[in-house]
């Protein structure tokens, strides 16, 4: 091992000893020194973990979540030096720990918190203006084929759990006593100028923006969304997205092509 | 899909698109929050800027220098370009990012 890989690897395994070579300036026991370097480094990305993750530590409480997040930060150390997107696996992470398999819906809670930090760092893009809607409004046989681009701070989190009332429930919005943890949720999450917002959405209207988002017809997207529930409200769904300006351009196969 | 079937589906979407626009036209708030203020570059003293994403997130307050030229405050509209920016070229604080000079 290079002497930067077994410095690194030290750094993460507190079994490890001080890495040979090492000198102190006043020629004391660099061992100690390196200890606090080490404990310095793992708390800080700790931290980072419990800025991001806030709702998740509540939930399990400050001692569960940062023995935890120790675990993970030594086997998963950042890949990046952009420290406000480190914890992406997190999620995944959590959902694989056994010991908390007593809070099912932890993870997904997780991932929640994770796509606000990518939504409050993503891109601005200018919203498409009604002039647009009206345009593609004036080619009605062209509508099934129109694409939509939405904007890039925009997910959709489908879970098994109430993932928007538990974390809506942690930021004082809801009294946490009256969510069944157990209810299915979708959350919507998309930055609005500067606030990131999280919306509960039904799991048709998930199922719809999704596959906008990835790049489907707004036919085939309907079509996808009256599949998981008949009474899928596309206006109102529609209107959410133009309310909150998160349709971006709006492409027409047949007119481009 | 059908021929019929399709121009239906044309028509209930045409319907629903125009219907999705009256809803839309509901004042907003979060522009409202935006619409008195603008984001001024080149103003913000060092640790001091608000960030893209607002304040609270990771990069508000990372600024390493008094009036870095990428960093930028949100400050009352029309005051932007009023405000003294010694490492500015023009002097004052701008609506874009820009290169200092020397202070």
């Amino acid at each position: 091992m290079s002497p930067q890989g077994s410095f690194a690897a030290a750094l993460l395994d507190p079994e490890r000893p001080c890495p040979a070579g090492l000198t102190a300036w006043n020629g004391s026991d660099p061992a100690p020194r390196f200890r606090v370097y080490r404990n310095n480094v793992i708390v800080s990305l700790i931290d980072a973990l419990a800025d991001t993750f806030a709702v998740t530590q509540e939930l399990v409480g400050e001692e569960f979540f940062r023995a935890m997040a120790r675990l993970y930060a030594c086997a998963q150390p950042p890949q990046s030096r952009l420290l406000a997107f480190y914890g992406a696996s997190f999620p995944d992470f959590i959902e694989g720990f056994p010991p908390a398999a007593g809070v099912p819906y932890l993870a997904d809670v997780a991932r929640l918190e994770q796509l606000r930090v990518v939504a409050y760092h993503a891109a601005d893009v200018a919203p498409i203006g009604s002039d647009e809607i009206g345009a593609a409004l004036a080619d009605e046989g062209a509508l099934p084929g129109l694409v939509f681009r939405l904007h890039p701070s925009l997910s959709v989190l489908g879970s098994a759990f109430a993932v928007v009332s538990l974390w809506a429930a942690h930021q004082g919005l809801r009294e946490l006593s009256t969510v069944a943890p157990a209810t299915a949720e979708t959350a919507l999450i998309l930055r609005h100028g500067l606030a990131v917002e999280v919306i509960q959405v039904s799991a048709a209207a998930g199922v719809f923006i999704a596959a906008l988002r990835v790049g489907e017809s707004l036919g085939a997207a309907a079509e996808m969304a009256a599949a998981e529930d008949a009474g899928f409200d596309l206006a109102g769904t529609l209107g959410l997205l133009l309310q909150k300006e998160a349709v971006t351009a709006l492409h027409s196969p047949r007119r481009s092509s | 899909m059908s021929t019929l079937n399709k121009s239906l589906t044309a028509a209930s979407l045409a319907f629903a698109l125009g219907a999705a626009l009256s809803v839309a036209a509901t004042p907003v708030a979060a522009q409202e929050k935006m619409a008195d203020k603008e984001k001024c570059f080149g103003v913000a003293l060092k640790g001091k800027n608000d960030c893209k994403a607002g304040a609270g997130t990771t990069c508000a307050g990372t600024s390493k220098i008094d009036y870095q030229g990428n960093a930028w405050s949100l400050v009352p509209k029309g005051t932007c370009e009023k405000t003294a920016s010694p490492t500015s070229p023009t002097g004052f604080g701008q609506l874009a990012e820009f290169k200092e000079k020397k202070a």
